[in-house]
Formats: C-alpha cells, structure tokens, sequence
C-alpha cells in the first residue's frame, strides 16, 4: 500500500510538529473567540432562563438537541475506522484511524455539552448523576436520557482510553526524536515505552480487545441516542427502525466528516504519501453504502408510514414532505442519498475536490436530517389544536457557532502538537507490502 | 348542598374584620398578637358577597387567606348563579390587586395630575359642590354606573340636597329597544327575566345570553338546563344572526342572515305563525293591524332579504311551531337601532303568538340594568353640560369616553372650562383623564352594599379583605359630601335600615344572617315568578312604518366580548390572556371575516387592514372564519384603550370608533354596527397571538359527537379493536388492563382513584374553567409578545375545533392533564419528576425538575406548560397569589394537578373526623365555577361516585384512547341535532 | 557471580533479529530484551512466548460491570419505589443496556489495568539501557556476555549484519 521507508514515515509525520507559522495561531484565535461567544450566549441563557432559545410548546426541543445528536453522528466513523476495520484487517484505516479517533474524543466532547445546555436548570444537572445522597433522590434508569448519560460517558471514557493507548508508541517515537521540554513531556507520556517484546506482546493483545469492546459500544451508543426518540410515543419517532437508521447515518456523517478534516490537512501536512488517494476513494466507497442504507431508512419511513394505515402517522409524513419544513426533507435526501452516489463514479471518488465538496454536503444534509426528525416529529404530532412552528434563537445559533468553534480549536492544537498519523500503524503497513 | 358548601358557608366570616392588608408589609399579618375571631392564619375563611364586574349582580364568596382575597367563587346559595361564575367574576380579583389603581386622588393642575390625601379631595369635592348648589338648580350632575338600590337612594338625597336633578345612570348596553317591546308587548317597562330552563325550544335574533346579555351566568345553566341531553331528549336552539359568538356556536341550527335583516326574519316568522292561524286570541284589531303590518313580510321576500337558503327557513318555521314550550329572544344586548328595535318587538310577539299565557317570561324577577337610561338621555346630559348649564360633573365609575362612539360630546362636555368634573374611579381610565379631580372609592370586594340582579330579591356586599388602599366607599363618601351633616353614622348601617324600613328584616340577628349568606333568597326551587299580566290592545307603534333592511354592502358589527365585557375587563391580565372562545386569539382585536371575503379581497389570515366608515377608522388584523357572514366584518367590544392602564393601554382597537352616535328616535338607544364601511389591505401583516394549532381535528379522536337519533337508538353493538377509531373505553382502573392489549401488568391505587368526566354536550365554551384555573393555581401571565412564541400557561384550556365537514359549526373541548395510568410523560423523565401517584394523580414535582422537555414532547396531548422565564407579579398583584400553591420559577415544567391543594385540605378534614374522603368533598376549581356542569370529579374506586356511574353513560369515550394511555379524564360525546 | 556488559545489536530488518535470538543460546550468550517500533511476529515467534494475559483482566472487568450495571439501576429504582407510565418498577428489559454499558467500561477498566500490570508500564527504568533508535526503523536485540567477551558478542552481532551499541 504505501512504499514509504520507516524513515520516510517518520520525517513526514514529524515534520507536522516543527514550529507553527503565525497563521497558525491566528486561526487558532478565531476558533477561541467562537468558543468564548458560545460560552457567553449560554451563561445569558442561565441567566435569563431557556426562554431566550427559540423552543416553545409543542416543539420543546430546538437545536440543542440537534447538534447533540449531530456531534455524536460525528463521534461514531472515528471508533468504526479504528475499532471495527482494525478487526477486519482493512490496511487503508491505518493511516487516518488517529485523526479519526481524535476527531471522535472531540465531538463526544461537543455532543457531551448539549444535553446540560438543553436543560431548563442547568445548575441541577447533577439531579441526573446516581451520587449517594442521605435524601435517597436517584435518577430514573427507565429514562432513554438516563441511557444517554450511560452510553455518552461510557463512549468518552472508552473512546479516549482507546485513542491514547494507540498513542503511546507513538508518543515514544516523538520522544526519542525530541529534545529540550517536548522531550521531557513526551518522556512523562510515553509512560516509558521502549517497544520492548513484552510490551509489544501485551499490547497487540489489549489493543485487539479495545477494538473488540469498542465496537459493540459504538453501535450501542447511537441506538440508544435513537431511543431517545424511538422511545417516546411521537409520530415519526416511534419506530423500530430508528436504532440501524441512526448508526448507518452516524457512520455516515462521520465518515464525511473526516473526508471535510483528511484532505485539508493531507494538503496542509503533505500527507499525500501517506493518506494516499486510494485512502480517501475507500472512504468515498464506504459512503456509497452507508448513504444507500440512510436512503433506504428514508423509504421504508415512508412505505412503513403509509402501509400502516394510521391516520396520524400518515399525515405526519404527508406534512414532512409538504409542509412548512418540507426543505429540511429535501436538504436530506439531496445531500444524504443522491449526492453521495456521484461516488459510484470513478473520477468523482478520485478527485480530491469532489470528494471535499460532497463531505461538506453531506455534513449538511445530515445535521437537516437531525432537524427534521427532532422538530418535524412534535410540530406536527397528535394534538392538531397544539400544532406549532419553531425557529432557532440568536443564542441558540451563537452556542452553535461555539460547539464547532470548540472542535476546531481543539483539532487545531491537536494536530500540531501531536502526531496526526499513527507512525507505528504506518511502519507496520509499510512492512507487510515491504 | 354538597358538604364541601356546607363546610364554606359553615365558615362564611360574619362580621369582616379590618385586618388591613397593605402590600408594604404583608408580613404584619403574621405577627398579630390578637387575631380577629374569625382569622387563623393557614386557614380560609368565606366571606359571601355579590359580584359586580357587569350588572347581573351574581353571588360570590370570597376566599380569605391571612387577611386578602386569594379567590372568589360562586355563592351556592344565590339564586341567579347557583354558585357559578363566569371569567369576568373570577377576574374580579385583579381589580383589588391591580398594579395600575390608584391609590390616592389626584388632582389637576397646570402641568398634569398631582396626588393628594383623601381628607383634601374629598373636602375639595364637597365645597365646590355646595357652591354649585348654591348657585341654582342643576348645577350638579351625577353620571353613575348601575348601582344597588341603597346607594341609589343616597345619590338621589344628595342630588337633591344640591338641588338637582337624579343621576343618569350610563350603560353602554342599556337594552333601550327591548324595554320598549317589553313595554309595547307586555306592559312592563322594563327587562323582564326568561324561563329558559322550562323551554323546549329556543330561538335568538343575537341575543348572546351566554356571555354578556343580561344576565349571563344564570342563562348559561338555565340554557343547558333545556339544552342538554336527558337521555334521549334535548332541547333545540335556532340563531338567526350575521355572525355567531360564543352563543352562537352553541346553536344547533345557525341560520346567517345578511346584516341588518334580523327583523325581517323576525317579522316573517309573525307573518308565518298569522297564516297558520296563530295568535286568536289577539284583540281583533290588533290582528288585522299585524296582518297589514307584516304584510311586506312574506316567505319570498323574507328570503330574499335575508339570504338564507329556504330549507333552513322552513325548518325553523316547522321547530317552532312544533314546539311545546318555545321561547323567543330578542337581538343582542347592542342592538338598540332600528333593527334590534324591530327584532326585539317581533320576538315579543312571537312569543305572544306561540304561547298565549307568555308562561316563559317572567316578570317578577327583573334584571337591574333596567335602571340604565337611555343613549339619548346620556347624550343629552352631555350636550347640557357642554353648554355650560352645570358646575360639577360626577362620573362614578364609568368610561363614557371610551364607551361612546364618536361625537358624543362626553370629550367635549368633560374639557369644558367651567365644568369641574370629579371621577371616583380606581384607574385612570379614557375618562379621568379629563377629570379634574379623580377620587378613587374602595370596590365591590372591600365594601358594604346591596345590590338585587333580580328586583325579587336583595344580594348583598361586604369587605371580604382589608384595604388595599385609603379608598372610602362612595355611599360613605356621599353621606358626606351630600348633607351638612351625616344622616346615619356609617353606609352600613344606612343598607341595614333601608332593609329594615322596607321590612326585609326585622333584627339585627337577620341582618348577620342576611350578610352571612349573601343575601336574602327565597330557598332554592321556590323562586316566586309571575308572567306578564297585560297584553296588547293595538299594534305598538314601532310597526306602524315597516323597516328598511339596509343596502347590501360590507357591513360592520361590533360584539359585546365574553372576555371585556363592554372594555371594563381590558386591564384584567387574566381576561386579555385568556383567548377568545372562536378566534383563540389573546392580547389583540382581529377583525373576523369570512373566508371568501378575505379571498376576494386577497386577504389572509393575520394581515393587517384598514377598516374605515363615515366617522372613523381602524386597523386590526384580519382573522378568517366561517361563523361570519359574508357580507360582514365582524369586531369583538372591549379592546383599544388608550389608558387605563398597562394591561389594556395600546393593545387591540376599539371599534366604537367606526360607530356612528345618533339615536333611533323610536328607542332612544343606538346599534352596535352600520351598513357600508370600506376594507382596504395595508400590505402589512402581525403575528397573532393565537393558542391554538390547526383548526379541524384532521379526523382524530379529541372531540367525539353523536346525533340524537343515535343516542335514541341506543348504542351500536361495541366491537373492541385497536385502532382509533373502534378502541374501546379502558378506565384507569385494574379492570382496565387487557392482555391483549397491555403490555406491562396492571397496578390498583389505595382508596381514590382521582378522575374528571367531561361532558361535551353541556360545555359551551364559555371559558371560566380556564380563569378559574388562573385564579387558584398561580398561573404566570406571559403576555402578547410570548403567547406568539407558543408560551402560554394555561393548564386547562378551551379547544375549538371546527367541524371539517361543515366548517361554520365550532365545537369545543376542555383540555387539561388526562392524569393517564398509562402516562407517556413519567418513564421519560431521567429524575421521577413527573410520576404516578398512589391515588393516581399524575405528580410534577417542581423541585426535582430540571427542565429536559421530554415530557411535554411526549404527551399526546400536549397538555404540559413549561416555564421558560421567571414571570412576573408586580405587587400588588403577589398579594392574590394563592398561598397552598408554589409558584414556579423558570426552567422547570408545570401542569394541571387536579387542584391537588383541594384534595389535600379534603384529606385534612377526613383525616381529622377519620374517615374516607366523601363524594363532593373535593372540587377542583375548574369543576367548581363551571356555569353548565360540564365538569365532574371524583373517586373512580368508589363505585357509586358520579364519575364512575357517569363511565357507563354510552356517550362515554376517551381523547385518543387508542394510544391507551388509559386517562382519567373521561369525555362524554356532544350530542347534534341531525340536519 | 562476574559482572555482566549488556549490548544491544540493532538490525534493519525484524527477520534478522529474530535470526539473532534464536542463535543467541548457541553463542553462549543470554538474550536480555527485544526492542521494535512495531510488533513483529517474526521476533515473537522467535521468542515462543505464551499470549499475554491481559485477557483475563478485561473478561474481570466485563463481568463485575454486567452486573454492577443491574444491581445499580435496580436498586435505584426500589429506593423510590414509584410507578411511571404504568411500567413495574423493577423492568429487567430497560435495565440492560445499563447492564450493558457498564459492561463495557468496566471491561475497558480492566483491559487497560491489565496492560499496564502485564507490560509493566509505567516503566521509566527501563530506559536505560535502549536506544532510540528502536522507535524508528531498527530492531534491537539485548544480549548479556560474561566480562571479557564483549568483543565476541560484538563481532557476533556485526557478523548478523546489525550495528551495535553497547551499555556499561
């Protein structure tokens, strides 16, 4: 796959740590000042009261939800590269399973934020944690958000122990490079990896466990984000098929999200040996399908809907697609379905920016999809007389702006600080073709 | 009597204390070393007085929390209301704690009003009426609202004492037409009151005896009275109207005639029943004189006037002729032109016509607005003033600025120079601000007076509170400034001699009594009635000229609002928020039209237009519906101040402004609508505060209804499936449980199973459930701005749905928490806010809430509020909070709790005497106040409570029982006459 | 027992090494330690070592957080003892994705306690006698000779084609 020498892996990925230029930390900046503004919209709202959003009774849930349920979308393509196609041996994840991890640690982060923004009384939020309390006051486990706090902090814990654990060597490979402060930092990193046989013999070992733990987790977790809807009683979220409709679009959300960070950063980083363009056309392929089953998730809504012969359901999908949000419908099945199967071409899937474009999109549609189910679905339930619109707050698009501000700021001093690439994971590629 | 009455009255404080309490320092009222007899803090007492938020006088008992008003209700014992009260009595409340009333009188000087203290203004008052006096004869005038018997009296003294003659008491709707049918018809000058409730058959040219006309509240249960389903019988009410209101969409044939043709009907449907023969036993002349009268009357052109179609006219005239005991109102409380005047002297006949011995009309018990004077004598007194012939003008509590159309001279008359006017109102309303002195006197919940809804029988007031402010009562106030020197030593005991006088009582002990139970009744059932005793010799010379319908063209109607009554309630935060019944829309005055109106002139829906006539012009959104006429423009009364304070200043229009003010000569009364007016589009649109979603049910199981023929043949075989429409009832009991269609095994309660039966047919939609709620339950006022982002509170409301098969028919349906066994709202929660508890209730615990939502997401019927601020009680207005409810703070969700405050104090009372809880001990405040007996609650465990027996009514079914989340909330279907 | 000088051979290519430590013992010299940048199966192989044991730690893991999941959401739920929705308050079904979940991080908890207890990490010691080089592109072989036969190790590694690097 590559031909690269191991050091030739390890120059290019280390060279991304040499010193930044200003740009850098100008962008870096920017990203901070977006946080800050996300922060400072939600200390109002605090203040304020939740009112300052733009919920309402009936749609309850506005884009708080949204994005939480997006940014987990986002976290899931991270632990499938390098958990699941670690299992299946599929040598192309190598070379973007670290970014991908990361990316994953981050968005868990962003997603993990929005539950405790969403909440009338953010101040009370730790009602929903099982402390021991002489009052015997303890959350409610038939709740599908007791769930979410289960699976979303099992998932952050799981997943940044994962990705650390697949940094070690790495971190000693800097280490052993470095001199000065770095050295001494990556030293205490490293925990003092010498790649020595036992250390090697264990870790392959723990590493295989990891991924095969980490993948039931994976599709655990955005089920139960599912259930969050599938479990209520609302039409259009009460449906069987929620769990496999969510992970299949969370993959697929992921995956273009990581094609949206891999092709700045391969030009950026002058990673184009290493996340080759065949890394990038095994990604677009994988969309084909993941964008094919979300496809099929939309029709079978719809037959399901119709072959059901019930009244409400019906009309609750007729409204989907004629009424007033009836765009968000067509965003999704734009962006989700029709555009990502331009990957069925060749020269689509081999041109870089193509497949930029479509990530973008496909990010786009994605987030519509959130949109239409979280709010399509109670705008329009069972109570015609409590029928009822909704539409996003200055604050509520402010704290968005923060929560992608964070990713970014927080990927930026990542990649520049740590090796974006797995240089082990390389080597090894490098030395089953060599 | 149920025992929770019983336990009330047994309670009902005898003497009211003066336990003042000042919004300063309501902490005073727990530190008191000796509290009066009858005030234990903790403890309510009941304090029975008469309501007087419009001139029906009904009876009310007011709650007494450590020394406020925290709640009124309607005294059991009054014969009129039978313990019910509509929104406006229930609103009477936020008079006493408005934040806008005034507190001392202020006076006017060069640069605005000044306060000044009580003593000043009232001895200002006093001179420069003795000088008046001295300076000839009416000098001073005094303009009064409708007032009890005793303060008519001291105002009559005074007058006189200032030689001048009597007050004019003002009226906005002062029913000048129907006093003259009355007159013509049946020899009574004046307003006479309607055995509805004996009626089998009614029939209204506008009269909206369900929210304002006459006598509102005793109409209403007097209506169902005749109206609801007894088994297979129902009584059967026509409209003849260009629009419906609240009343209107409670008729069950709406028969909409072009503007202004009312009389022409009415008229016609003489000219029928003379054909058929009716009416021998008329003088002869008379007869032949009605025969020419309405010759111009015939079917054909009756219809052709009038527009509507001839199957409807030929079953009404069938109905009526059928009927066994039919009854005939007139045109609504407004209607005093030509056209009510006409329709009014028609309906009489009518009803002289159908029943010879007029056993429906009662003459005995008269309404007291008939001591309203006429417009004509109103407008007359301004034009006197307005030529400088009186010194001192008094308005005593009344608006006429406001509630007179333009050029009635009152602005005029008032900012003469010479004139000094005085107004004793608590707000700075239109008409004090034109006063030169404004005098507040204390209200109706804080003073000694009678007043008689009925002349048959004496209502009495007393203070249920301390004051709020210095505000002298103004019988107190004209014992002073009316005689050198005081007659007797306070109005109390003045009310308590004239009642021993005129031999009402003969003791003191009777005078307690009298006070203690709100008046003097006769006991329930034996009300003394009596027909009209003369009849009509010769044809009343109304009908002498025949009426001119007017021209076709746009017309423009002004309707008398179920929410502001004549615009007195406007600066009531409760009746503004509460929307109205049809529109659902709070805050704001939309003009309704009818849809293929709006659709030629390309209007939709919450544009804005301009609606101009000969004297005036508005602009006001536009809000489409089917119960409009085409041919008309159709404004609810009530709105548009541009003062009297924060909650009525600046929001809606004021229609009055379009009207014209000449009299009908015939009548001296004016109409509440005209002919031609222009409806031009500005281009511009608002959002509406409206609360409701879609306008049709899109097929859904909320509001179920059957036909009477139906019903008569007893109930279709039951076949039990899942779907919506063939689930079956499934009470929220053990026996309930199916497992083919439950899931998860049964779980009984301990000794109560709380639940409501809502009875369709009997619920007219009136909405004083919904204040009521307001009243008790601590409810937060949003306000215009957030009822548009879909933020209301209201726990209980009144849905409106219109029938998708004929769209002019509007149908109701209270909403409030199902309490379901099955409740979709629980499991979601992550904390056990909401939960289900041991007696049923479904429990929202606010202090463990933490404001996910998912519970209002995942209630069906979308009945959960949440509290998106802190909302606001500008003091005085904390004052009525009511004490045994928390008041919710911002991020945390609230709802309907079937009162449980109530339930509790019923379990202190059981507890206490130890025993169960009894039938009709607990009544939630909803259930309490409605006027039809609508609501119903109670133990479905007991198995003979009313609720349980009222499960196997066959009209029974549940809200979308089909998702069986098993509600305790059981509706009984609405019952349609089949067309 | 004499002093012993521990040199390590770094070789280019994994095949070599492991070549190296099979013929270590016939040299008379004692293998110390292996160092690679990445794990070779060869130098394993080589080395005929049982599978790690970590296994046996995140199996632990697994089972204690299967059933800390239940006993939690079970015992909370019999503490407030409250019906929502008409469901029995202990409902097994719900309760298994907390089950579930804490199988899985528990199971994790366990993995990575065994790596760290199986690998000895950390290990800031060990460093001592390694070289850097064995994160980049060599693999290192640790051998231990008797004082005096340095000179012999030496030349064995260099003849194996490795360099070598020697630690006091």
């Amino acid at each position: 796959m590559t031909d690269l020498t191991y050091a030739q892996i390890d120059e290019t990925v280390l060279n991304t740590l040499e010193r930044p230029r200003p740009r850098y930390w100008v962008f870096v900046a920017l990203m901070l000042c977006g946080v800050l503004l996300g922060a400072g919209a939600w200390a109002y709202q605090i203040f304020v009261g939740i009112g300052v959003g733009g919920q309402d009774i009936p749609v309850a849930w506005g884009t708080y939800l949204i994005n939480f349920v997006f940014w987990v979308g986002i976290a899931h393509s991270g632990t499938l590269i390098s958990a699941i196609l670690h299992l299946f041996r599929a040598g192309w994840r190598n070379p973007i399973a670290r970014a991908a991890e990361t990316m994953t640690v981050f968005a868990v982060c962003c997603a993990g934020l929005f539950p405790f923004i969403h909440l009338g009384r953010a101040w009370q939020v730790y009602f929903m944690l099982p402390l021991p309390n002489q009052r015997l006051l303890w959350p409610n486990f038939l709740s599908p958000l007791m769930f979410d706090v289960v699976a979303i902090s099992t998932y952050l814990t799981v997943s940044s122990l994962f990705w650390y654990t697949g940094l070690v060597p790495d971190l000693a490979v800097v280490r052993d490079r470095s001199t000065g402060l770095r050295h001494k930092i990556f030293r205490v990193l490293s925990l003092g990896w010498s790649g020595a046989h036992h250390q090697w013999l264990n870790y392959s070992r723990g590493y295989l466990f990891f991924a095969a733990l980490a993948t039931p987790l994976v599709i655990s977790v955005h089920s139960v984000v599912s259930w969050d809807f599938a479990l209520g009683v609302v039409p259009g979220w009460h449906t069987t098929i929620f769990a496999p409709y969510f992970v299949a679009g969370a993959i697929h959300s992921g995956l273009a999200m990581v094609l949206t960070l891999m092709i700045p950063l391969r030009r950026i980083f002058r990673y184009e040996a290493i996340i080759t363009l065949n890394v990038l056309e095994n990604v677009a392929k994988t969309m084909i399908l993941t964008g094919l089953i979300v496809g099929l998730a939309y029709g079978t809504e719809y037959f399901i809907a119709w072959y059901s012969h019930n009244a409400v359901e019906w009309e609750s999908f007729r409204w989907r697609a004629m009424g007033e949000y009836a765009y968000g419908l067509y965003f999704m099945i734009l962006c989700n379905v029709l555009i990502p199967s331009l990957f069925l071409l060749k020269a689509v899937r081999r041109s870089v920016p193509w497949l930029f474009a479509i990530s973008l999109a496909v990010n786009f549609g994605m987030w519509w999809e959130r949109f239409v189910i979280i709010v399509g679905g109670v705008a329009h339930d069972f109570a015609p007389h409590a029928w009822g619109l909704y539409a996003p707050s200055l604050v509520e698009y402010c704290i968005m702006v923060g929560s992608f501000s964070l990713f970014f700021f927080l990927f930026l001093l990542f990649c520049k600080h740590m090796p974006s690439v797995s240089m082990t994971e390389m080597k090894e590629t490098a030395h089953h073709a060599g | 009597m149920n025992r929770r009455t019983f336990l009330k009255l047994a309670g009902l404080g005898s003497v009211s204390f003066a336990a003042g309490c000042s919004p300063e320092s309501p902490k005073y009222l727990y530190s008191l070393v000796q509290a009066p007899e009858d005030m234990v803090t903790g403890k309510a007492t009941w304090y029975a007085s008469t309501c007087r938020e419009c001139p029906a006088g009904c009876g009310i008992i007011a709650k007494n929390r450590e020394g406020r008003v925290v709640k009124v209700e309607g005294n059991p014992l009054h014969p009129l209301n039978r313990g019910k009260l509509c929104m406006r009595g229930q609103a009477a409340l936020q008079a006493v704690y408005n934040p806008d009333r005034l507190k001392t009188p202020l006076l006017k000087e060069k640069d605005g009003f000044v306060p000044i203290g009580f003593d000043r203004a009232q001895a200002l008052l006093k001179t420069k009426v003795w000088e008046a006096a001295r300076r000839g004869a009416d000098r001073v005038r005094l303009m009064t609202e409708v007032v009890g018997e005793s303060q008519m009296e001291i105002f009559r003294a005074a007058l006189k004492n200032w030689n001048s003659s009597p007050p004019v008491v003002f009226e906005p709707f002062a029913y000048e037409a129907l006093k003259v049918a009355n007159r013509e018809v049946f020899g009574v000058d004046g307003l006479v009151s309607y055995r509805l409730d004996q009626a089998d058959m009614l029939l209204a040219f506008g009269a909206e005896f369900l929210e304002t006309w006459l006598s509102p509240v005793e109409y209403a249960w007097k209506f169902k009275a005749m109206h609801a389903a007894r088994g297979p019988e129902k009584g059967l009410f026509f409209l003849v109207s260009p629009f419906q209101t609240l009343t209107g969409a409670n008729a069950d044939h709406w028969l909409a005639c072009a503007p202004g043709t009312e009389a022409v009907v009415a008229l016609g449907l003489v000219r029928q029943l003379l054909d058929i023969r009716r009416g021998k036993h008329l003088p002869p002349d008379l007869r032949e004189a009605l025969e020419k009268a309405t010759e111009p009357y015939q079917q054909e052109a009756v219809l052709k006037l009038s527009g509507i179609p001839l199957a409807q006219y030929e079953q009404l005239v069938v109905r009526l002729t059928e009927a066994r005991r039919p009854l005939v109102l007139g045109a609504g409380s407004g209607q005093s032109d030509a056209n009510g005047l006409a329709a009014n002297i028609a309906s009489n006949l009518l009803n002289l016509l159908l029943d010879p011995e007029l056993s429906l009309i009662d003459a005995a018990n008269r309404h007291r607005v008939e001591t309203a004077a006429r417009r004509a004598e109103v407008l007359d007194l301004f034009k006197a003033l307005f030529s400088g012939q009186s010194d001192v003008l008094i308005l005593n509590n009344v608006n006429p600025v406001f509630n007179l159309p333009p050029e009635n001279g009152a602005k005029a008359a008032l900012e003469a120079s010479n004139l000094f006017v005085v107004s004793l109102s608590d707000f700075i309303d239109e008409t004090s601000l034109l006063a030169d002195l404004i005098l507040p006197g204390s209200l109706p919940l804080e003073t000694w007076d009678d007043y008689s809804g009925w002349s048959s029988l004496v209502s009495t007031l007393q203070p249920a509170m301390g004051k709020i402010t210095e505000a002298p009562h103004i019988g107190d106030l004209f014992l002073d400034v009316g005689f050198e020197t005081r007659p007797v030593p306070d109005y109390k005991t003045y009310i308590a001699e004239r009642l021993r006088k005129t031999g009402r009582i003969r003791n003191e002990l009777e005078w307690v009594r009298t006070l203690q139970q709100g008046g003097l009744f006769p006991a329930a059932g034996q009300v003394t009635s009596a027909s009209p005793a003369t009849r009509p010799q010769r044809l009343p010379r109304e009908l002498a000229s025949p009426y001119e319908s007017p021209p076709a063209g746009l017309a423009f109607a002004v309707a008398p609002s179920v929410r502001f009554f004549d615009g007195r309630g406007a600066n009531k935060p409760w009746l503004c928020e509460i929307p109205d019944p049809i529109s659902r829309v709070a805050w704001q005055s939309p003009v309704m039209i009818h849809p293929a109106t709006a659709k030629s002139k390309g209007l939709r829906t919450a544009d804005v237009v301009r609606v101009t006539s000969r004297w005036g012009s508005l602009e006001a959104p536009v809000y489409a519906t089917e119960v409009v006429h085409p041919g008309l423009v159709l404004m609810a009364a009530g709105q548009g101040h541009t003062a009297y304070g924060r909650y009525a200043k600046d929001h809606g229009a004021n229609p009055l402004g379009l009207l014209p003010s000449a009299v009908e000569p015939a009548c001296g009364g004016t109409g509440c609508g005209l002919p031609d007016i222009t409806l031009e589009a500005t281009g511009r649109s608002v959002e509406l505060a409206h609360t409701d979603g879609s306008r049709i049910q899109h097929g859904r199981a909320f509001i179920l209804t059957t036909t009477l023929a139906d019903l008569q043949k007893g109930p279709p075989p039951a076949r039990a499936g899942l779907t919506m429409g063939d689930f079956p009832l499934t009470l929220p009991l053990p026996e309930g449980y199916d497992p083919k269609r439950d899931f998860y095994p049964p779980h009984d309660h301990d000794h109560y199973r709380w639940a409501m039966v809502v009875d369709l047919d009997r619920c007219i939609g009136c909405g004083a459930c919904a204040a009521a709620c307001y009243a008790e339950n601590n409810l937060g006022i949003v306000g215009e701005k957030r009822i548009v982002q879909g933020r209301e509170m209201a726990w209980l409301e009144i849905v409106r749905y219109h029938d998708e098969r004929r769209m002019e028919r509007v149908m109701f349906l209270p909403m409030l928490c199902q309490h379901c066994d099955n409740a979709p709202c629980e499991s979601v929660c992550p904390v056990y806010a909401p939960h289900h508890s041991s007696e049923g209730l479904n429990n929202q615990i606010y202090n463990r809430c933490i404001g996910t939502r998912f519970c209002s997401q995942n209630c069906p019927y979308k009945v959960r509020r949440f509290n998106w601020f802190d909302w606001e009680w500008p003091e005085p207005m904390n004052l009525q909070l009511n004490p045994d409810v928390t008041v919710r703070s911002k991020g945390v969700m609230e709802k309907c709790s079937f009162c449980i405050q109530r339930i509790k104090e019923a379990r202190t009372w059981a507890k206490n005497e130890n025993r169960p809880i009894r039938e009709g001990e607990v009544t939630p405040a909803c259930v309490q106040t409605c006027p039809t007996d609508a609501l119903v609650f109670g133990n479905l465990m007991d198995k003979d409570s009313r609720v349980r027996r009222l499960c196997d009514d066959p009209r029974a079914y549940q809200a979308m029982g089909y998702l069986n989340t098993k509600p305790a909330v059981i509706y009984l279907k609405k019952v349609l006459h089949e067309v | 027992m004499p002093a012993e000088t521990c040199i390590m051979g770094l070789f280019k290519d994994d095949g070599k090494a492991a070549k190296v430590i099979l013929d270590l013992p016939a040299a008379g010299f004692s293998f110390r330690r292996a160092h690679s940048p990445i794990p070779s199966h060869r130098i394993l192989e080589a080395l005929k070592l049982r599978k790690g044991r970590v296994g046996w730690f995140t199996l632990t893991g697994g089972i204690i957080g299967f059933f800390a999941g239940f006993a939690l959401a079970i015992f909370t739920s019999v503490q407030w003892n409250l019906i929502v929705s008409g469901k029995p308050i202990v409902s097994l079904i719900p309760f298994f994705i907390v089950g579930f979940e804490f199988t899985i991080l528990f199971s994790v908890f366990g993995n990575v306690i065994g790596l760290l207890v199986c690998s000895r990490l950390p290990d800031y010691g060990g460093l001592a006698s390694y070289d850097p080089r064995c994160s980049g592109e060599h693999f290192g072989v640790l051998a231990a000779c008797e004082a005096g036969r340095e000179g012999e190790l030496m030349d064995f590694f260099q003849k194996k084609g490795g360099e070598v690097k020697v630690f006091a």
